[in-house]
C-alpha cells in the first residue's frame, strides 16, 4: 500500500563471500533490527531453559518490586507485579506465545490465501467470482471487527484463536496469487508447461509456487507483525489469549491497573511489541526493495 | 455517470448482504441461536416465543429470509443484558464514537496531509527524515501502547489530563490525541509517497521546463494529482473509523461503540453484537460508497476505466 | 485422405467483449477466428501468415486443442481432439508441441534449462532419470546446445539458444507437429538465418509437420511447403508457396508480396490504404473491402467463399477471375 521509490536490484547471486559483503553493507538500523529479531527468536526457542522462574511463581515476599536500576534488585531484574510474579519470566513466555501465535497465522494466512488464489485461477468462472467476492468482503471489514464477531460468536479457545488469526489478511495472499497465476496461465512459463501435458499439481506445485514464493515470502514480512498487533490487542481487550496463558497484549493489560504503582509491568511487553513490530517492518522494508521492486 | 454510480450502489448493497449472510451463517454454526441470543437460563416460554417471532422450525432458506427481513428493519433482537432493543442500545452510543472519532479524522488529515507534502518537496531532509521516522513508529505502535504512554505521561505524572471516563470535553483530549497521531503518521507517508510520485511524472518536469513557476506548478498540477490516491485513504480512515475506536475507547471507558463491542463480546451479547457488526458494515459500505463518487469527480478516467472492465 | 495429419474444419473462435460502457453496456462478439479450415500432412509445412491480430496465433492454439474452438472441429490422425486440459488430451501431447515467440516468456526462469528440456518425458513417465537425460543430451547436440549448457538457467542464455531450448524441449518426446508462433520474430536477425535452418534440418531428419505462423513473408516462403493469408479472422487465399508467391492472386496477397523488399528493378508497387478494420465491427460483404482499390458493391454486398481455382489455388475474392483485374496487377 506504501508506494515506495522502487530501485531495480541485481539478482541475489549466492556465495557466503556475498553474504558477508552484503551483510557488512546492511544500513545500521536494519542491522539492529536483525540483531533484535534474532534475540526474540532465541528467546522465543530457548523460553524454557531461559526462564529464571515458572511464571506462576509467587514471591510474596518481592511484589511490585522495581526494576534493576530503579532500585529493584538481580532477583527480579524487570521487577515483579502485584503477586510478586517475575516480570522477566512472564515476559519470555510471553514472546514466546505472540511470536508462536503470529508465526502460525501468517503462515495459515499464506497457505489459505495462495490456495484460493490458485483455485481461482484454475477454475476461473463461478469459482473465481466466489472467491473474489470473499476477498472483497474480507478488505471492505476492518478485520479487527470480524474478530471480535467471531470470538463473540464461538468463544475463546487457543486454537481457535490462532486460527482466526490465520484469516487475517490471506486476501492479500489470494490477491497476489490469482494476478501472478493468471499472468503465467494466460502467457508464459505455466502455459508452455501446460501445452507439454503437464497436470495441475506440476504446474502449480513445480511451476508456479516456486516462482512467486519470493513475492509472498516479501508478503509475509508485511503479515508477522500485522498479526502481532492484532493478537496483543485482543489481548490487551482480554478477548485474545486467556489467563493463565500469557502474551505480550496480555501482559500490558494486566499492567494496565498497576499503571500509577508499577508502570514496569506494562512498559517493558510494550518495549518488546513495538521493538519486534518496528524490527520485523524495518527488515521487511529493506528486503522487499532488495528483493522484489515490483511489489509495493 | 449514471451507471458507474448504479453499479457501485449496487456493489454497496451486495457487501452489506454479505455481511448479513456472515453473521447468519456464523450464529447457525455457533449453536442454537434461540439460546445463545436468549441465554441458557431464558424461561422455555420465551425460548418458544422467540423461536417463533425468528420462524427456527421453518426450512433454512426461509430463516434466512426472515434473519435478512429482520436485519434490514433494524430488528437484531435484544440485549440479553437489560432486555432493550440492541439496535437502540448501538444508536445511542453513536454521538459518543463520534466525538472523538471526527476530531481524531480532522487531525489526521491537517496534521497528515500538510507534513506529507512538505516531506516530499524537501526530500532528504532533516525535516523529511524526521516525518518518515514519526510516521513509522505511528505505523508500528499499538495504539493501546501509545494510550498508556499518554496517560502515564498527561494523567500519572503530570497530572494535566484525567485517564479514563466520559465526565467533561476534558476527557476527550487523550483518545482524540491518541486516535489522531496514528492516524496522522499513516496519513503523511502516504502523501508523501502520493506527492512523490506524481512529481516524478513527466507532465510536471514538463510544466517546469516550460517555464511554469515552481509554486503554480505544485499547486496547479502535483497537489489536484496527489489528492486522488489522498482521497482513498481518508476514505479508508472515514470507514475505519468506527472500528479503530475499540481499543482507544477501552483504554479510556470512553461510552462509545467500541467499548459496547468489547463488553458485548466479552458476555456473549450475541444481538448487540449482530447490530454494531450491521451499523459498523453500513458505515464502512457508506464511506467506500462516497469515497467511489468523490474518485469519479476528482479523476474522470476512473468513470471510463471502470466501464471498460 | 488417410495421409493426412491434422485436419481443421470451419474453425470458430469468439469472444464476448464489451463494446458499450458500465457493466450493462452493451456487448459485442469478436470475431478472432472466423471459419478457417486447413490440413497438414506429415512431414509438411503449412505457413500461415498475415498482419498482426488476423486471428493467427488463435489459430494455432485452436489447433492444438490449446483453446476451445466456438464451432468447427479439429482432427488429429482422424480422431476428434480432446478437450483441454483432459487425460486423453494430455496424453496427445507428446505427439504435437508449439514453439514460443518469446522463449525466455516460455522457459521457468527458476529451474536449470536441462530440467526442462527433459521435463516432457517427466510428464509422460515411462523413461528412467538416466534415459532421460541420455535423450537430452542427444536432442541438444540435434538442436546446436552444448551440454555444458545444460546447467545453465534461462537468463543466462542468448536469445537464440533459449529459442534452441524451447525447440530442444518440443522434440524431446518425437513429436508429429510442431506449431510455430513467431518462432523467429524476437531473435536478432543474425540469428534468425540460424533458427530457420535448424527447422528445416530437423523436419527432413525427423519428418515433422510445421504449421509456421509468421508476419515475414520472406520466412515463410523459405520454409513453406504450402502458404494460408489470413484476414481478420479467415483464410482469404491459400497455394503452393512458390507459386502463391510468383502470383499472388487475391488483392490483399498482392498488397503483401509487393510489400517484400527485393533487389533489382522497382516493381509497381499495391500499397494498402489505412489500417486492418477494428475486429469487433468487421465490415460486411468482403472484409477486404475497405481497403481493396479493386471493390465493387458486390463486394460491399456479398462476403466471398473461398473458392478452388482450375490449377489448384484457393482465393476468396468475387473479382479474382475478371480480366481487368489481372491487367490492374
Amino acid at each position: 500500500m506504501a508506494v515506495r521509490d522502487a530501485l531495480p536490484a541485481p539478482l541475489p547471486t549466492s556465495g557466503l563471500s556475498v553474504i558477508a559483503r552484503r551483510i557488512a553493507r546492511l544500513p545500521f538500523a536494519v542491522s539492529l533490527a536483525t540483531l533484535w529479531l534474532a534475540l526474540m527468536v532465541v528467546v522465543a526457542l530457548g523460553a524454557d531453559l531461559l526462564l529464571p522462574y515458572s511464571i506462576t511463581a509467587f514471591d510474596l515476599k518481592a511484589r511490585l518490586s522495581p526494576p534493576l536500576f530503579f532500585g529493584g534488585t538481580f532477583a527480579h531484574p524487570l521487577g515483579t507485579d502485584e503477586l510478586g510474579r517475575d516480570v522477566l519470566s512472564r515476559l519470555i513466555m510471553s514472546i514466546r506465545m505472540s511470536l508462536l501465535i503470529a508465526l502460525f497465522g501468517t503462515l495459515i494466512a499464506a497457505t489459505l490465501g495462495t490456495l484460493l488464489g490458485i483455485l481461482a485461477a484454475h477454475f476461473r468462472r463461478f469459482v473465481e467470482t466466489l472467491i473474489l467476492m470473499a476477498i472483497d468482503f474480507q478488505a471492505s471489514m476492518p478485520f479487527m471487527i470480524i474478530a471480535l464477531s467471531v470470538l463473540a460468536f464461538f468463544g475463546n479457545s487457543l486454537p481457535l484463536f490462532i486460527g482466526l488469526m490465520g484469516f487475517h489478511s490471506w486476501e492479500r495472499y489470494a490477491r497476489i496469487t490469482r494476478g501472478l497465476t493468471l499472468a503465467a496461465n494466460e502467457q508464459g512459463y505455466a502455459s508452455a508447461v501446460r501445452q507439454l501435458g503437464a497436470g495441475p499439481g506440476r504446474i502449480y506445485g513445480r511451476h508456479v509456487l516456486p516462482n512467486i514464493a519470493s513475492t509472498l515470502i516479501v508478503s509475509m514480512t508485511l503479515t508477522f507483525p500485522e498479526i502481532i498487533l492484532l493478537e496483543s490487542g485482543l489481548s490487551f481487550l482480554g478477548l485474545g489469549v486467556q489467563p493463565p496463558l500469557t502474551s505480550l497484549g496480555n501482559m500490558v493489560g494486566y499492567g494496565r491497573e498497576y499503571i500509577t504503582r508499577a508502570p514496569w509491568i506494562m512498559l517493558a511487553p510494550a518495549t518488546v511489541i513495538v521493538l519486534t513490530t518496528l524490527s520485523i517492518s524495518l527488515l521487511g522494508d529493506w528486503v522487499r526493495d532488495k528483493l522484489d521492486p515490483t511489489l509495493r | 455517470m449514471l451507471l458507474f454510480t448504479a453499479s457501485r450502489a449496487l456493489r454497496a448493497a451486495l457487501t452489506i448482504l454479505f455481511v448479513m449472510t456472515f453473521a447468519f451463517v456464523v450464529l447457525r454454526l455457533s449453536g442454537d441461536p434461540a439460546l445463545l441470543i436468549m441465554s441458557v437460563d431464558a424461561p422455555p416460554e420465551a425460548i418458544k416465543a422467540f423461536r417463533e417471532a425468528w420462524g427456527l422450525e421453518r426450512p433454512i432458506w426461509e430463516q434466512y429470509l426472515s434473519y435478512i427481513g429482520h436485519a434490514f428493519t433494524g430488528d437484531f433482537g435484544k440485549s440479553m443484558r437489560d432486555g432493550r432493543p440492541a439496535i437502540d442500545l448501538v444508536m445511542e452510543r453513536v454521538p459518543a464514537t463520534l466525538a472523538i472519532t471526527l476530531p481524531a479524522l480532522a487531525l489526521k488529515v491537517g496534521l497528515g496531509i500538510p507534513a506529507g507534502v512538505y516531506a516530499a518537496l524537501h526530500r532528504n531532509s532533516f525535516a523529511d527524515r524526521m516525518t518518515m521516522a514519526v510516521s513509522v513508529a505511528g505505523f508500528t505502535m499499538p495504539s493501546f501502547v501509545l494510550a498508556l504512554l499518554l496517560v502515564l505521561l498527561f494523567s500519572v505524572n503530570l497530572g494535566w489530563l484525567p485517564a479514563s471516563g466520559a465526565d467533561s470535553p476534558t476527557y476527550a483530549i487523550l483518545p482524540i490525541i491518541t486516535l489522531g497521531a496514528s492516524g496522522a503518521a499513516i496519513m503523511a507517508r502516504f502523501t508523501r509517497s502520493a506527492m512523490l510520485e506524481v512529481l516524478g511524472q513527466p507532465y510536471i518536469r514538463a510544466a517546469s521546463a516550460k517555464g511554469v513557476e515552481w509554486r503554480r506548478v505544485i499547486s496547479h498540477h502535483a497537489l489536484p494529482n496527489a489528492a486522488i490516491p489522498t482521497v482513498t485513504i481518508i476514505g479508508f480512515m472515514i470507514g475505519s473509523l468506527v472500528a479503530g475506536a475499540v481499543v482507544v475507547e477501552s483504554v479510556f471507558a470512553w461510552p462509545g461503540i467500541g467499548r459496547l463491542l468489547v463488553s458485548a463480546v466479552a458476555n456473549r451479547d450475541l444481538a448487540v453484537v449482530q447490530a454494531i457488526l450491521m451499523v459498523i458494515a453500513t458505515w464502512m459500505v457508506l464511506a467506500n460508497f462516497t469515497v467511489d463518487m468523490a474518485y469519479g469527480w476528482l479523476d474522470p478516467r476512473v468513470r471510463g476505466t471502470a466501464a471498460a472492465h | 485422405m488417410s495421409m493426412t495429419l491434422l485436419e481443421a474444419t470451419g474453425l470458430r473462435r469468439h469472444y464476448q467483449v464489451r463494446a458499450g460502457r458500465g457493466p450493462f453496456g452493451a456487448k459485442a462478439v469478436l470475431r478472432a477466428v472466423d471459419g478457417v479450415s486447413l490440413s497438414l500432412k506429415p512431414g509438411r509445412t503449412l505457413g500461415l501468415v498475415g498482419e498482426s491480430g488476423c486471428g493467427k496465433s488463435t489459430t494455432g492454439k485452436l489447433v492444438l486443442g490449446f483453446i476451445p474452438p466456438t464451432a468447427g472441429t479439429v482432427r488429429y490422425r482422424g480422431t476428434d481432439m480432446p478437450p483441454a486440459g483432459t487425460p486423453a488430451w494430455r496424453a496427445l501431447r507428446p505427439r504435437m508441441q508449439m514453439v514460443y515467440q518469446d522463449p525466455l516468456g516460455a522457459l521457468d526462469r527458476r529451474l536449470p534449462v536441462g530440467v526442462q528440456i527433459m521435463e516432457p518425458l517427466a510428464i509422460h513417465g515411462a523413461k528412467s532419470p538416466a534415459e532421460q537425460r541420455d535423450r537430452a543430451a542427444g536432442v541438444m547436440a540435434a538442436v546446436g546446445l552444448q551440454m555444458h549448457q545444460f546447467d545453465r538457467y534461462p537468463h543466462e542464455l542468448s536469445g537464440g539458444q533459449r529459442q534452441r531450448v524451447v525447440l530442444a524441449r518440443a522434440l524431446m518426446t518425437e513429436p508429429d507437429l510442431l506449431v510455430c508462433d513467431e518462432p523467429i520474430s524476437a531473435l536478432d536477425v543474425s540469428i534468425q538465418a540460424q533458427v530457420v535452418n535448424l527447422l528445416l534440418d530437423l523436419q527432413d531428419q525427423m519428418g515433422i509437420a510445421y504449421l509456421f505462423i509468421s508476419h515475414d513473408l520472406k520466412v515463410v516462403r523459405q520454409v513453406s511447403h504450402e502458404v494460408a493469408v489470413m484476414y481478420l479472422g479467415r483464410i482469404v487465399e491459400q497455394g503452393e508457396a512458390e507459386d502463391l508467391f510468383a502470383r499472388p492472386l487475391h488483392p490483399y496477397t498482392r498488397a503483401l508480396v509487393s510489400a517484400i523488399p527485393v533487389l533489382g528493378p522497382r516493381r509497381e508497387r499495391l500499397l494498402l490504404q489505412g489500417d486492418p478494420p477494428n475486429p469487433v465491427d468487421v465490415p460486411s460483404g468482403c472484409s477486404f473491402h475497405t481497403r481493396c482499390p479493386f471493390a465493387t458493391a458486390a463486394c460491399r454486398a456479398e462476403t466471398p467463399a473461398l473458392r478452388t481455382l482450375p490449377d489448384g489455388r484457393q482465393v476468396a475474392c468475387h473479382r479474382v477471375e475478371e480480366p481487368a483485374l489481372q491487367v490492374a496487377a
